[in-house]
């Protein structure tokens, strides 16, 4: 092999990325940059490991970028590194979290204290235990090995640093796919996608989270490339090519988290109907687009698993990952049954009703709001600070406005919708699956703890649905005056994102 | 058009709202003793009367003008003095509550200490006067704390305020030093400014972008 055909073969993927970037168009470029610097702001605003879980992420990540293998869940070591547990003592962390008064490193003096804890402190020593993270597929840990390994320093701030801005780089390659998404489902309005795009990257929650050294981030990605995808194969028809692009973005998803596979059987069921629809191309070959795409759905999964019993010596091929989200919850008289799961899971997003035994939400208010509201409008660090009550009140008034334009727009587009049966019950179903999984594990939660398991970032798979109901707002005015109306929209969403910024920076430096 | 008179007058608003926001007083936090707040152990040191309760090895913030610390053991409380020296032994700051404070889980004492000290790594101490014994709420089995030289069960939880009450533009200086702290070297005195041009070039590129789509 020459040189020139060697260097041929490492700068083609480079090209093809160039030119894929370059047929993208200039506002959806626009904002994958927006988004991109957005939520690096962010990164550097929270502090290290102040991000939902960030601590076992990280620590997953550091395992693997250490040995090369996902951590074993040894009883007999400790969750975190000694050099992660140096930084969280030196950071006050354990103080910090869940309180209003406590902060970090304010002074010189203590920044040194900090320091001299981690001289010396090992990367590896201790670790391998089993974190609330161990169980999760390793896909985004394999990644942000990534910049670990290529920041210039050993210290764990500067790879935290780095390892964050990969997980910024996620958020935004799913703003773009949200963009591009947009762009399938409505061609005829360019306007809204970018207006779709907008809202997204700066839904300050996701912003947030995409701060963070945080699965969440793979999650988004997978979910915004599985919707992305699908609406591609609907609306230009599926191909084997197209059906191979759907099963990517599954296998990307489930290889991310675990809360991907409720996705799944809505996604796969989409994907039958438009292999359906290709029928009169002979049934063979719908089937074999089909079984392509879940075929390559389906191929990193085994990988994974084969993995898991021959190179890295784990107990089974899934980690026992699957068992633990779908074993017993509680024992005796305290087991969850079937009954509660159905309550829970109605109670948590509808009016309770009377003939419901089960109660779970007294004292939290209608979890439609004081759930999923609130926290889409901010329950920022480890849920301890967020804004003034009377934001939510004015959020929740904006709710109800929105909602009546969204009828009225889904009255104004309804001869499209007709056209989009197949698109309806394809997300309906992926949307349906995540709302049922997200109930069934709250209600488990409710035999083992007394915190409210879900948290509004459990909703954000969905975020190209969310950027889609925006544009279904907008569309409820004239043509003249929908534009505004966005333009209005992406103008609130900066100024949520800024104040959420300030409501940081008094919460961690102030 | 419209989207340019419905963009400016939004962005106006944003602009006011966030004067109103950095224009807002409070006293402001200078820092703790990195123990929980509110103190969630009580009875971690006991001061018999006339006694000397000393954390060692505890962080004085440059800027801390008072201290809130959770002191029982008597309704109305003796006179306490506080002192605060550092390795050397040198006295950095003072401070005296005086005799008839109600006991509190967050009593708040005065100190005197030149201005723009540095912060400084050294021992503080508190003495009350008369005849009660003093009770100090913390957190067990951590940090170094004494009466009269004698081991305590734990530290007492305490924090610290600036002077008076400030906005968010006389603290600008505070939040910019806390900024480039616990975080990767890189950082530093520059992050904040830079975090905040970098905000404003990103309004900038999204109304550009808005105009530009949707003008």
């Amino acid at each position: 092999m020459t040189a020139r055909s060697a260097l041929g073969m490492v700068g083609s993927p480079a090209r093809a990325v160039r030119r894929a970037w370059r047929r993208i168009p200039r506002a959806g470029r626009a904002c994958f940059v927006i988004a991109f610097v957005n939520v690096a702001i962010w990164s550097v605003i929270v502090p290290p490991f102040q991000v939902p879980d960030e601590i076992s992420h990280f620590s997953y990540a550091q395992y693997f970028a250490e040995t090369g293998s996902p951590p074993p869940n040894n009883p007999n070591d400790s969750q975190y590194s000694l050099q992660e547990y140096s930084a969280l003592d030196g950071l006050n962390f354990f103080n910090v979290i869940g309180t209003t008064f406590d902060r970090g490193v304010f002074t010189v003096p203590e920044n040194q204290q900090l320091r001299a804890e981690l001289a010396g402190s090992n990367p590896l020593k201790n670790a391998g235990a089993a974190t609330p993270a161990t169980n999760q597929p390793p896909l985004y840990y394999m990644l942000e090995a990534v910049p670990y390994w290529l920041s210039p320093s050993n210290d764990i701030f500067a790879r935290l640093a780095l390892m964050r801005l990969l997980s910024a780089l996620m958020a935004a390659a799913t703003v773009l796919a949200i963009f591009l998404f947009l762009r399938e489902l409505v061609p005829r309005t360019p306007w809204t996608w970018t207006v779709g795009a907008l809202m997204v990257a700066f839904q300050p929650m996701f912003a947030f989270i995409g701060a963070g050294v945080q699965a969440d981030n793979l999650l988004y990605l997978g979910s915004a490339l599985t919707f992305l995808a699908l609406a591609r194969a609907w609306r230009r028809g599926l191909t084997t090519r197209r059906a191979l692009a759907v099963g990517g973005a599954l296998g990307i998803g489930m290889m991310a988290k675990l809360t991907f596979l409720a996705l799944v059987p809505g996604a796969v069921f989409m994907l039958a109907l438009l292999a359906w629809q290709r029928r009169g191309e002979g049934r063979g070959r719908a089937f074999a687009m089909l079984a392509a795409g879940v075929g390559v759905a389906a191929l990193p999964i085994l990988l994974y698993a084969l993995a898991n019993v021959t190179v890295w010596d784990r107990p089974s091929a899934l980690n026992g990952a699957l068992t633990t989200a779908t074993s017993a919850a509680g024992t005796g008289s305290s087991a969850v049954t079937w009954h509660e799961i159905f309550d829970y899971t109605w109670e948590l997003y509808l009016p309770k009703l009377s003939f419901l035994n089960h109660a779970f939400f007294t004292g939290y208010g209608y979890p439609l709001w004081s759930v999923w509201l609130r926290g889409a409008v901010g329950r920022f660090g480890w849920l301890d600070y967020g804004f003034p009550a009377w934001v939510y009140t004015d959020f929740q008034r904006l709710v109800y406005v929105l909602a009546a334009l969204s009828v009225l727009g889904l009255w104004r587009v309804r001869r499209a919708l007709r056209q989009g049966v197949v698109v309806i019950l394809g997300f309906g179903a992926m949307m349906l699956g995540l709302l049922v999984v997200i109930g069934y594990e709250g209600a488990r939660a409710t035999a083992t703890t007394n915190y409210l398991f879900p948290q509004a970032r459990y909703l954000f798979p969905l975020l190209a649905l969310y950027a889609l109901a925006i544009v279904l707002i907008t569309k409820a005015l004239p043509r003249r005056w929908a534009p505004v109306l966005g333009a209005l929209l992406v103008a609130l969403a900066l100024a949520h994102n800024l104040f959420a910024q300030t409501v940081t920076i008094s919460r961690y430096y102030g | 058009m419209r989207v340019r008179i419905a963009l400016g007058l939004a962005l106006l608003a944003t602009l006011i709202g966030f004067l109103i926001d950095m224009s807002g007083s409070a006293p402001r936090l200078a820092g703790g003793d990195r123990i929980h707040w509110p103190a969630p152990d009580p009875a971690v040191a006991v001061a018999p009367p006339g006694s000397r309760m000393c954390v060692e090895g505890t962080i004085l913030p440059g800027d801390a003008a008072s201290m809130l610390i959770a002191i029982h053991g008597a309704n109305r409380l003796p006179r306490i003095t506080t002192t605060f020296t550092d390795t050397a032994g040198a006295l950095l700051a003072r401070g005296v509550l005086p005799a008839g404070a109600v006991e509190s889980s967050a009593v708040t004492i005065a100190l005197h200490r030149p201005a723009h000290a540095p912060s400084a790594v050294g021992s503080l101490c508190l003495r009350g006067g008369g005849r009660a014994t003093l009770v100090y709420d913390g957190v067990t089995g951590i940090g170094t704390t004494t009466v009269n030289g004698v081991d305590q069960p734990g530290s007492p939880a305490i924090i610290y305020y600036r002077r008076g009450s400030e906005t968010w533009w006389s603290l600008l200086g505070a939040l910019d030093l806390r900024f480039g702290l616990g975080k990767a070297t890189i950082f530093g005195d520059w992050t904040l400014p830079v975090i905040a041009l970098a905000a404003l070039a990103l309004f900038a590129g999204v109304v550009r972008l808005l105009l530009a789509e949707l003008g």
